[in-house]
């Protein structure tokens, strides 16, 4: 569906991009996970035309179509929601739906169904007729979306679509996502949340510093790269004798490739707890191995 | 083409929303017409207006309507009537120049020549003392008037010349010799209004004594000393014009222009920093047609500013003098404008900084093209230096075609430099943006 090899953008000295390739399949959603700064939205920049790539290509292909961004068939193949709100904030939202509609030669009949579903799909159709303005970031967010899919594209490039949500816009979000894919659109979604990559994504590539890490399903990820899980509990009685690695006072924080049995063998010891919980390996953990940092770092 | 459209409808939307903005492009120029044609009102074409001067008619007499209607009469003079508390505050607010007071009794003796000449009353204004004097003559014109009006009446005359007589002859203080000469003079004067009024009896006939003809001190002549004025010096270009707005609305409407100038770049710039630029060029859309859709707004917006001011100039009393011209003016002043508007874009980064530069170079254009104080009246080395904003360029189209009755062929020098301006602004404006998008 879309294919990037080997591209690479430098900024005078500073290398953005470094030998980039991957494959988006068609109806997958697929997870660009890196820090700020890993060089994401370059790389979307890249897939869209809007930067020429210093070396490599991009290919945008369907049913034996495959060829540059840049050109106006492949344009309509792809809907994008930068990460900057790209609104017209003096427009209401049926003004601005309306708008990018006809950029893309939708007009009459067509454009009022393809405004009306993208009113609904947002969550906005009692607030049509207000200036974007009024709105708030995640009605905003919602809205920019909507817009990338207003044309009907057949793969949407999402650019960090939950920075500055709250919580239920994120929620709405990621629920039309979902129906989006389900029925048959090709996502890539960037972020540097890694609970959201492994929420959405079928398959994850991981970059930092412009360099591909790694890229896999988020299960196959955790098994080659996911370290122990987490056990942390409060311990209510400790029979005596030597104290387990990870105590301090009565709290307990140990690593374990299999923690059920490590609970069960403590517990055959005469330990016994208040509150227990075991954190199974992430993406978080994935980026730890890979890189020797946080993502969050 | 549609999607240009589009993009220009979405720009003027836009702008028109924007409080702010609107306020420069529509508002502002309107004030600076306004602002600027009141003050140079005393310029329309070298003519005055009339004093304006009230009388206060206590009389209410034949006499009193007769001197009213010749001062009516007199061109230097607009008049109206009122009560005395109204004249006098009017007066005192400085709506009038002064008034004119003709008491109770005022046409028992007006026009008498012999009599108690009758009481009139006169307020001026303390600083317009030269009019006074000037008001005064025209009271006195108006008293001759009635002079004459009374031996228009010869039948009514003859009673007032008997009551004379009686009065001189019945008066012992005056002397004998006076009074032989007095009653000899009454006497020829009877018999001068007998036969006046025996004459009036044929009053259709060609010896009649007609309305027209008026009893005067003097008969004053006025003689045509016009001068010879150059047509192309300042005061015959003056000559030309017809309405005190005729200089001060194409000066609004250069601040109109500037205004969507300054709207358009600053858009440009928004554009890149909202992020709406990028939504443009993922679309199906050539970054000509990006460039074409923000030119064509800025386009519309000129011309649309031009037109609603000369609009609202000839509700006022502008009267273009040749409407084709001023439409070939319109168009190249927007052809011009839109070249520019593209290399001011393109100046800065940030709405800020265009902004910036974009009213710096607007202000400069402005004073150095005559949007505030017009060329014709700048010293001679700003005269030269003028050539080179194009606001003094298109002044001077507008003002060929509203007031300067140019030619059509005088007409392309000044468009065809405009043109030439946006032309340049533009391709460098584009190349530019080009690669900054």
């Amino acid at each position: 569906m879309l294919i990037a090899k080997q591209l690479r953008k430098s900024y005078g000295d500073l290398e953005a991009v470094s030998n980039l390739s991957f494959e988006i399949r068609k109806g997958e959603i697929f997870g660009l996970l890196g820090p700020n700064g890993a060089g994401k939205t370059t790389t979307i920049s890249m897939l869209t035309g809007l930067l020429r790539p210093d070396s490599g290509e991009v290919a945008i292909g369907s049913q034996g179509r495959s060829g540059d961004p840049q050109t106006p068939l492949n344009r309509r193949m792809i809907g994008v929601a930068p990460q900057a709100l790209s609104l017209y904030l003096e427009l209401s939202a049926r003004e601005n739906l309306d708008f990018f509609a006809s950029l893309y030669g939708i007009t009459g009949r067509r454009r009022r169904e393809r405004r009306e579903w993208a009113l609904e799909f947002s969550g906005l159709a009692d607030r049509q007729n207000d200036r974007v303005s009024t709105f708030s970031g995640g009605m905003k967010r919602r809205l920019n979306i909507a817009v990338a899919m207003i044309h009907e594209p057949h793969i949407l490039l999402l650019d960090e679509p939950t920075v500055g949500v709250d919580p239920q816009s994120r929620h709405h979000i990621f629920d039309s996502i979902r129906t989006l894919n389900a029925e048959g659109l090709t996502v890539l979604y960037t972020t540097h949340y890694m609970e959201e990559a492994q929420r959405l994504c079928d398959r994850v590539a991981i970059v930092d510093q412009g360099r591909l890490l790694t890229l896999d399903t988020v299960p196959e990820l955790i098994k080659k790269y996911g370290s122990r899980s987490v056990v942390t509990a409060e311990v209510a009685h400790f029979p005596g004798g030597e104290r387990p690695a990870g105590m301090d006072g009565n709290q307990l924080r140990l690593e374990a490739a299999e923690p059920l049995k490590k609970i069960a063998e403590l517990h055959s010891q005469g330990v016994e707890f208040h509150t227990l919980n075991i954190a199974g390996p992430d993406l978080e953990s994935v980026f730890l191995k890979l890189t020797g940092r946080s993502l969050r770092d | 083409m549609a999607a240009v459209i589009q993009m220009a409808i979405k720009d003027l939307r836009i702008l028109f929303r924007d409080r702010l903005g609107a306020f420069f492009i529509l508002v502002f120029p309107i004030l600076m017409g306004l602002f600027f044609g009141l003050i140079m009102g005393g310029n329309s074409g070298g003519r005055t207006a009339a004093m304006r001067i009230v009388i206060v008619d206590q009389d209410q007499s034949e006499m009193s309507r007769k001197f009213i209607e010749s001062l009516t009469k007199n061109k230097s003079v607009s008049l109206e009537l009122a009560s005395f508390e109204s004249a006098r505050n009017g007066v005192r607010k400085g709506s009038r120049i002064g008034f004119v007071v003709l008491p109770k009794g005022f046409g028992e003796t007006a026009g008498i020549l012999w009599s108690t000449p009758p009481k009139i009353q006169m307020g001026i204004d303390p600083s317009r003392l030269m009019e006074a004097g000037m008001i005064q003559g025209f009271v006195m014109e108006a008293m001759g008037s009635l002079v004459g009006e009374r031996f228009r009446q010869p039948k009514q005359l003859k009673p007032l010349i008997e009551d004379a007589k009686k009065q001189l002859e019945s008066d012992n203080e005056v002397n004998p010799l006076t009074r032989r000469l007095m009653s000899n003079y009454f006497q020829s004067l009877g018999t001068l209004m007998d036969s006046m009024a025996g004459i009036q009896v044929a009053e259709d006939s060609e010896f009649s004594l007609k309305s027209g003809e008026n009893f005067q001190f003097a008969d004053i002549q006025s003689l045509d000393i016009s001068r010879e004025i150059d047509p192309q010096s300042q005061a015959g270009q003056l000559q030309k014009l017809r309405s005190r707005w005729d200089i001060s609305f194409p000066q609004a409407m250069m601040w109109g222009v500037l205004g969507c100038v300054a709207g358009f770049s600053i858009s440009v710039a928004r554009e890149r920093t909202l992020g709406t630029m990028v939504r443009l060029q993922v679309a199906p859309l050539s970054r000509f047609q990006i460039l074409a859709g923000k030119a064509l707004a800025c386009f519309i917006a000129v011309i649309g500013v031009i037109g609603m001011l000369t609009l609202l100039g000839m509700g006022l009393g502008m009267r273009p003098a040749n409407f084709m011209a001023l439409a070939v003016a319109a168009i190249s002043i927007a052809c011009c404008f839109v070249g520019l508007m593209m290399t001011l874009a393109v100046l800065g980064r940030t709405e800020q900084s265009v902004s910036g530069i974009g009213w710096a170079a607007n202000m400069v254009m402005a004073m150095l093209g005559g949007a505030m104080i017009p060329v014709m009246f700048m010293p001679g080395f700003l005269k030269s230096a003028s050539v080179a904003s194009p606001i003094s360029w298109s002044i001077m189209a507008i003002e060929g075609a509203i007031w300067r009755q140019y030619t059509m062929a005088e007409m392309v020098l000044p468009c065809l430099i405009l043109i030439g301006i946006g032309g340049t602004g533009f391709v460098i404006g584009t190349l530019v943006l080009s690669r900054k998008i």
